[in-house]
């Protein structure tokens, strides 16, 4: 069996509580304007969701592109929302609820952008990054020339808090990848522990992005890095 | 009640012509902002309406339409 090679051939990614940033790819503006959306449809996404709209739309200017979005716990303050309204005895927001499913942002973003596109969303119990990686592989492998990959996150509220690791903040990072051009990502067998170190948020992808930190996943035993 | 339930972003109510269409075109509310607004008119002026009857799309047409629903039958 052969594996199709990965390489990250452009990326873009939005963290608000990250000092100022001098990598033209990295937004750290609090509130994202959605500027990509039409007014319409950006009413209904967070800051988290204008942020991915709009780097999508950087990324992939003429619609064409396949996409993948992993985000490891979703919208979970909408979630909640329309959980404290059914136990209210309350109907739940049509809006709300179409809005809290996974593939939301994804959704909105292909509406304003006319992507027709396959478009996928997944969730991996904190594995996002290593299935999201071999997902692009797959597509890829099938022939598609370019493929993006978004994860994002934002803490879950405050009453999950105990139950997920503890969070470095709302952060979203958006890779284009192809099998043949771009800086090639290879991983190797790594010394994690699932018990001391946590699984990578979105903020750990950027670190490495922008500081070549180390970003491994503790489920895999692996570790990546990129080509220079 | 229609912009604060549905947003809608740099819309105030003067925007809002009493006789151009709410959905689509005019205003552009889509489907579910229909849904939206159904719940909305139940929570505040108790009224129940039928999903799918052409009653409720003629009083969805326009914000005079609307009005004039809310005038007969609301119960709160």
């Amino acid at each position: 069996m052969t594996t199709v090679p990965l390489f990250l051939h452009d990326w873009r990614a939005w963290q608000p509580n990250r000092p100022a940033a001098v990598d033209p790819r990295l937004s750290t503006f609090e509130r994202p304007s959605g500027q990509s959306l039409p007014a319409m449809l950006r009413r209904r996404l967070n800051g988290l969701g204008r942020a991915v709209c709009d780097m999508l739309a950087e990324l992939d200017p003429d619609s064409t592109t396949l996409m993948i979005h992993a985000s490891r716990h979703g919208d979970g303050e909408r979630t909640l929302e329309l959980l404290y309204a059914l136990a209210e005895g309350d109907a739940p927001s049509p809006a709300r609820f179409g809005m809290s499913v996974h593939n939301a942002i994804l959704g909105v973003h292909s509406i304003a952008s006319d992507n027709r596109r396959s478009l996928q969303a997944l969730s991996a119990s904190g594995d996002e990054l290593a299935a999201l990686f071999s997902e692009a592989r797959g597509y890829l492998a099938d022939g598609a020339p370019r493929v993006i990959a978004v994860f994002s996150d934002a803490p879950v509220p405050a009453r999950f808090a105990e139950y997920a690791p503890p969070s470095r903040g709302a952060a979203a990072v958006a890779l284009a990848f192809t099998a043949d051009r771009g800086r090639r990502v290879r991983s190797a067998p790594a010394a994690t522990n699932p018990d001391a170190h946590d699984p990578p948020q979105p903020a750990d992808v950027i670190d490495w992005l922008v500081d070549a930190a180390p970003l491994r996943s503790p489920q895999r035993g692996l570790a990546w890095r990129l080509d220079d | 009640m229609i912009i604060d339930t549905l947003e809608l972003e740099d819309v105030t109510p003067d925007d809002i012509a009493p006789d151009e269409p709410l959905f689509v075109e005019g205003l552009g509310l889509d489907s579910i902002d229909a849904l939206e607004l159904g719940l909305a008119l139940q929570k505040r002026y108790g009224i129940q309406l039928e999903a799918d009857s052409e009653d409720t799309r003629r009083h969805f047409a326009n914000l005079r339409s609307l009005a004039a629903l809310v005038e007969e039958r609301r119960v709160k």
